[in-house]
């Protein structure tokens, strides 16, 4: 068996602009291929990104290297495999479960939803990514963590140096210098809150972890809530510009959501379309065999599930936004033990509280000039701009 | 081959041909049966495949693990003595003819 074909002409610019076009000629000529811009072998088709994902003893969340480690300054449950990420996992999901969010945190959600959209301006044009999509998402996280004192432009800072710290692959002191910075900041606030959360628990996931019965250490409590911050703004903010976009410019479609309410399938749709977590990697520990080519121990491949949400063989016409799709089987939210711990309340906030409400304010919302729309990112993406004017 | 049933809530039955060593989840997934969501593929992650063992099949069943006891606490509708996560019930020959009732929602 040979090894996958080796592409050198791919650029990460060309990826983080504008990465389909790519991918569906990958999908359809190289769905294994190693691309030397990335450093990994990239997958594209879902049932190879999904069969990774599901088999993490052969493909290993484990990353001895990752600059995760800096960036965070510990070792994160994202970077553990088996017992070791299950009891990290399990010590904050408590406070992520349907169950917890709708009978404990929804009139909470919806009172910060109304107050965020309450305040934006009748009949001007506003960019609704900076203006609500980021503060609103970094709000409500701030609440469900345990950590309503750190302001919105705090978390927001915060999320991106982690993000920027954790993708320092160049391992430019001077990134990880800032995260330094950051990590400070967050350990002392999370250390002046501490007491409080420990003896008056609020449900929040500090309280949760900080009072189980068998608590993981503090080290990794700091952690699990600085990969929450990390990994809990960008994706409900790009997928709510991602979905306002897609409806604003499918005005057919936004009228039949409305009609028949259906904002939760508007919110998978969106985040199938453009994933806001497009690709993760995985080390392989054996060798092995995908889709025909031999994958040796030690390399590190990447599963692109942006382009595994578009596969020719699991949807009609991926590439465009249609709400109404019989099936909707897209892996945005990952599957496997690291399937995504924030799924539900990302569900419940953006698709049944924050949707609904900001058409309702807002019906004749319109987007007129969608060129203007700037869409980046390979690791992560979304519009980074989204002029709506507001009516 | 094994047959595993599934009661919607609307009282309608589907009738499943399970592979030995399947779960009743990965059964469902693999028919795209409505109600039945699995979206962490299998590994206690998610609470999306939960279902109501019946009476009849509750002692064959066997009992909830207490990881999954915990996970199911998550779960999107009410909690009762019957309820599993469907991918932690394997079948084998002696499930033959299982039936399980499906929840209102898993999100």
């Amino acid at each position: 068996m040979a090894l996958a074909p080796l592409d050198t002409e791919i650029t990460l610019d060309q990826l983080s602009s504008d990465p389909y076009p790519i991918y569906r000629r990958l999908r359809a000529e190289s769905p294994v291929l190693r691309v030397a811009a990335t450093g990994r072998t990239l997958l594209t088709k879902a049932a190879l990104t999904k069969a990774v994902k599901d088999n993490p003893d052969l493909f290993s969340s484990d990353d001895p290297q990752t600059p995760m480690r800096p960036a965070f300054r510990a070792h994160t449950l994202m970077r553990k495999d088996g017992a070791a990420h299950f009891v990290e996992r399990k010590a904050i999901s408590k406070a992520l479960t349907p169950k917890m969010i709708k009978s404990d945190w929804a009139p909470l959600y919806e009172k910060l939803a109304e107050e965020y959209v309450g305040r934006l301006p009748r009949g001007e044009t506003v960019d609704l990514f900076s203006a609500l999509c980021g503060p609103l998402a970094a709000r409500i996280l701030a609440h469900i963590l345990g950590i309503p004192e750190a302001s919105d432009a705090q978390m927001q800072r915060w999320s991106q140096v982690l993000i920027d710290g954790a993708g320092n692959f160049g391992w430019k002191p001077e990134l990880f210098a800032i995260s330094d910075a950051a990590n400070d900041e967050m350990d002392a606030l999370f250390s002046e809150l501490e007491e409080r959360r420990r003896t008056e628990p609020d449900g929040s996931a500090y309280s949760a972890m900080l009072t189980a019965p068998d608590p993981i250490p503090m080290s990794q409590i700091h952690a699990n809530i600085k990969i929450a911050i990390g990994g809990g703004i960008n994706e409900p903010r790009d997928a709510l510009a991602t979905i306002v976009y897609g409806l604003l410019t499918n005005p057919d479609q936004l009228a039949e959501v409305r009609a028949q309410e259906a904002w939760d399938r508007a919110f998978e749709e969106g985040i199938r379309w453009v994933a806001p977590i497009q690709v993760s990697s995985r080390r392989v520990t054996e060798d092995t065999e995908l889709g025909g080519f031999e994958i040796p121990k030690g390399d590190t491949v990447m599963t692109v599930q942006a382009s595994a949400n578009r596969d020719e063989d699991l949807y009609e016409d991926g590439e465009s936004f249609f709400v109404f799709r019989d099936k909707n089987p897209h892996q945005a939210f990952g599957n496997g033990p690291h399937h995504c711990a924030g799924a539900h309340v990302a569900r419940r906030t953006v698709g049944k509280i924050i949707l609904p409400l900001l058409f309702d304010r807002f019906p004749d919302m319109r987007l007129p000039d969608p060129q203007a729309v700037i869409w980046k990112g390979f690791g992560f993406r979304g519009p980074i701009t989204l002029p709506v004017v507001l009516a | 081959m094994i047959k595993v049933t599934y009661v919607a809530p609307d009282g309608t039955a589907t009738t499943l041909e399970a592979e030995p060593g399947s779960s009743v989840m990965q059964t469902a997934v693999a028919n795209d049966l409505d109600g039945i969501v699995g979206e962490c593929g299998g590994a206690m992650m998610c609470a999306t495949c939960h279902c109501y063992v019946d009476p009849a099949w509750q002692d064959r069943t066997g009992a909830r693990s207490s990881d999954e006891e915990e996970m199911l606490e998550g779960a999107a509708t009410e909690v009762t003595e019957a309820s599993r996560l469907s991918c932690q019930i394997r079948l084998d020959p002696a499930l033959d003819g299982l039936v399980v009732h499906l929840p209102e929602e898993q999100h």
